[in-house]
């Protein structure tokens, strides 16, 4: 800790270096902002490091030295959200070389300091892309990883495929279990608009995030959140009401407890160790949904998991031993590095 | 040669009715396309024969034997009103002048749809398309001239009320553009941006320039059709997809932000590359797009340039290193070295909407002359 306070002092120092100059143009001229400062023939260097490729190469560099993971893309993520766009690479060309204005230069240093704490950019940002959606981060609610992209991309695909699957009433009825920020139940929701989702999670946190995240998708008409805990006896009966299910959904904790510590610190002091930690084998939430799961789901309803790539051999033989489920593992598929990644596990017979 | 052309001249005087500037004549397309259509020209000759019964089976066909069939009636018409134009009663000349400009209207009109009948439209012209620009000779000047192309042409897919999605872009230092390129979608978006690729010229007093010196830098255009599914099948054991996740445990195990993603076709060893999105999936599905647009450009691309070789108008790769249009600011002129056609009001061009338009619809009439020549001197 104290380390890291030294280190930010060195920054302050530095910056005050550097933002001095302009703070004190903006003084003379009475808070007019940058204008009257660009107007001003600034110092070629000075120029350079104000504009975007310079504050980019500027905080790359404090990153790289100060160990930070993904230092580039870091910082290029942190300016281009504060010039408005998404990536770098997104960004206007004629933003790249533009002098920042000091507010905005004081932005990317306050969010910058953040990354300077190991804070994961999505947090940093407040928001992160999920599929098409852009949603609303905020910590300690677990930030969806692109893998969870394909395992939405093969729920598509089975709907697609099997238009019978859906209800009486249009689109498949799914629950999702461990919604987190609500990625997985939203962007189904908003490419299959006839589907309803009932999203459930333990944590407060993340069911304030999914409520939020479906307001600002305008998808909270075809979505049930509620806070339910699986692990708890009996409570999913609570989920009833709502009648048989086509599909259950999650990406649940899978992470081996042994493994846990070896967690990067951007994983491990900022996301809610519950939505990763899966007990010895990482299985304990996976066995908690196998088995309810027949209570909840149609005749032939479906379960797709996102798993570790150890899974599919230990949730096929755990399946094997309990035949009174009638579930059986029907497909495995690959994540886009090529580990086993993805069960789809149907329900098969009463 | 000289009353050839001022035949050709007055035609297009005639052709030109006093409308609006933003209004497009109402002609059958390039006035080259009128003189194939005079008495006794090839065009006639060959329609004629398409009339006849001994014609190739292949070729004839009954909506173009009736146009064909009609238009020589409606001329027929003309030809006889017109002498009611020197008749003493004034009524009855009236009479004939609304006739006349009845007729010729009706004239053109058929002489449009026997053009379409006999061009064939290409196999991509329905399709979405790929849209390529990289800067070529003149550093940081030719860079700067290509990112304000890529902005024409993303404003005239917002005119045409095209799709426009940014698939990658490599800017310079300066704010140039090093190289970009777009997914462009919508009615016959291939069919009018195929005619932009090639090498495009400027010619101005660059700002990086302090003695005021014209330069001439270049930049190059390319257009790729878009494959549907039905065009192009790739395999996916042919592919390598490449990002930064592929070391370590992954899933809930890693939490990167790096969503760029790089597409390798193994076969072809082309490369594709997205870092647009923060989503990975998005960038692996736009730099897929790229991939396939310029595969399947290489799979057309033999026969196409084995059917236009002869011609002006170039479209695929033989196209693309060809200079086909000038922009000579000092000017204020914009040049199309194919039909030799130019503007003169450089910064409306760059808008990219009704000038642009105008001299795509210009090409693309040329076009059609060249193809139809074509096809008449395939069949006589």
């Amino acid at each position: 800790m104290g380390a890291l306070r030294k280190a930010l002092s060195w920054e302050v120092k530095l910056w005050g270096r550097v933002l001095r100059p302009l703070l004190s143009c903006q003084g003379r001229t009475g808070g007019t902002r940058g204008r009257t400062c660009s107007s001003r023939q600034p110092h070629p260097a000075l120029a350079g490091l104000l504009s975007a490729t310079g504050q980019v190469s500027h905080w790359t560099e404090v990153f790289e030295k100060r160990g930070i993971p993904e230092a580039r893309e870091s910082s290029e993520y942190i300016v281009a959200h504060v010039l408005g766009a998404k990536t770098f690479q997104s960004l206007k060309p004629v933003l790249w070389t533009q002098p920042l204005t000091p507010w905005q230069l004081q932005r990317i240093q306050e969010l910058c300091s953040h990354r300077l704490q190991r804070m994961p950019v999505q947090y940093i940002l407040g928001e992160w892309d999920f599929q098409g959606l852009n949603l609303k981060m905020a910590p300690p609610v677990f930030i969806p990883r692109p893998e969870t992209e394909e395992l939405v991309e093969w729920v598509l695909e089975e709907v697609a495929q099997r238009p019978c699957a859906a209800g009486a009433q249009g689109g498949p009825l799914i629950l999702e279990v461990g919604c987190g920020s609500g990625a997985i139940a939203l962007s189904l929701l908003s490419q299959l608009l006839e589907s309803r989702v009932i999203a459930v999670d333990r944590e407060e946190a993340a069911i304030c995030l999914t409520h939020e995240n479906a307001q600002r998708l305008q998808l909270q008409d075809r979505i049930w959140i509620v806070p339910l805990d699986v692990t708890l006896e009996g409570s999913w009966t609570h989920l009833l009401p709502w009648g048989p299910v086509d599909l259950v959904v999650s990406n649940p904790p899978y992470v081996f407890h042994q493994d846990m510590e070896q967690l990067a610190p951007e994983i491990l002091s900022y996301e809610d160790a519950a939505a990763l930690d899966g007990g010895k084998e990482g299985m304990d939430l996976i066995t908690h949904i196998l088995s309810l799961a027949p209570r909840l789901l149609k005749d032939s309803g479906s379960i797709f998991l996102e798993v570790d790539p150890r899974h599919p051999e230990l949730v096929s033989s755990w399946l094997q031993s309990r035949p009174g489920l009638s579930l059986s593992l029907v497909a495995v598929r690959r994540d886009f590095c090529g580990r086993p990644r993805f069960l789809h596990i149907r329900r098969s017979g009463p | 040669m000289r009353s050839r052309f001022l035949r050709g001249a007055a035609r297009c005087l005639w052709a030109r009715p006093a409308l609006g500037p933003s209004r497009r004549p109402l002609s059958c397309g390039h006035p080259a396309v009128e003189e194939l259509f005079a008495r006794g020209g090839p065009l006639r000759t060959f329609l004629e024969r398409q009339a006849s019964s001994d014609a190739p089976l292949q070729v004839r066909r009954p909506e173009l034997v009736a146009a064909a069939k009609l238009l020589s009636e409606k001329e027929q018409e003309l030809r006889e009103t017109e002498h009611l134009l020197r008749d003493e009663n004034e009524d009855l000349r009236r009479l004939a002048e609304n006739e006349i400009t009845l007729c010729q209207k009706e004239i053109t009109q058929l002489k449009q749809q026997i053009v379409l009948l006999l061009v064939p439209s290409e196999e991509t012209d329905e399709n979405d398309l790929v849209l390529e620009v990289t800067a070529g000779i003149g550093g940081q000047e030719a860079m700067l001239f290509t990112s304000e192309m890529f902005d024409m042409y993303q404003q005239y897919a917002a005119f045409k009320r095209w799709h426009f999605e940014t698939l990658e872009y490599f800017p310079s230092e300066i704010g140039g553009l090093r190289h970009a390129s777009a997914s462009i979608g919508g009615s016959e978006a291939y069919k009018l941006m195929k005619f932009e690729g090639g090498v495009h010229r400027v010619q101005r007093v660059p700002k990086t320039e302090r003695q005021g010196r014209i330069h001439t830098s270049t930049m190059t255009v390319a257009i790729l059709p878009q494959p549907t599914e039905i065009n192009l099948v790739v395999n996916p054991k042919d592919l390598r997809i490449d990002t930064k996740r592929a070391s370590g445990a992954g899933g809930q195990h890693v939490n990167t932000t790096d969503s760029a993603v790089r597409i390798v076709h193994l076969p072809t060893g082309i490369v594709s590359e997205c870092q647009q999105e923060r989503s990975q999936l998005k960038n692996r599905e736009m730099a897929m797009k790229k991939l396939c647009a310029k595969l399947y450009s290489m799979h057309l691309e033999e026969e196409t340039s084995k059917r236009y070789n002869a011609r002006k108008i170039q479209v695929g790769t033989k196209g693309r290193s060809e200079k086909i249009r000038t922009y000579n600011f000092p000017q204020n002129r914009v040049t199309d070295h194919r039909i030799n056609k130019s503007v003169h009001d450089l910064e409306a061009f760059m808008k990219g909407d009704y000038q642009l338009d105008e001299m795509i619809q210009s090409l693309k009439d040329y076009a059609n002359y060249e193809s139809l020549l074509e096809i008449i001197s395939k069949n006589l």
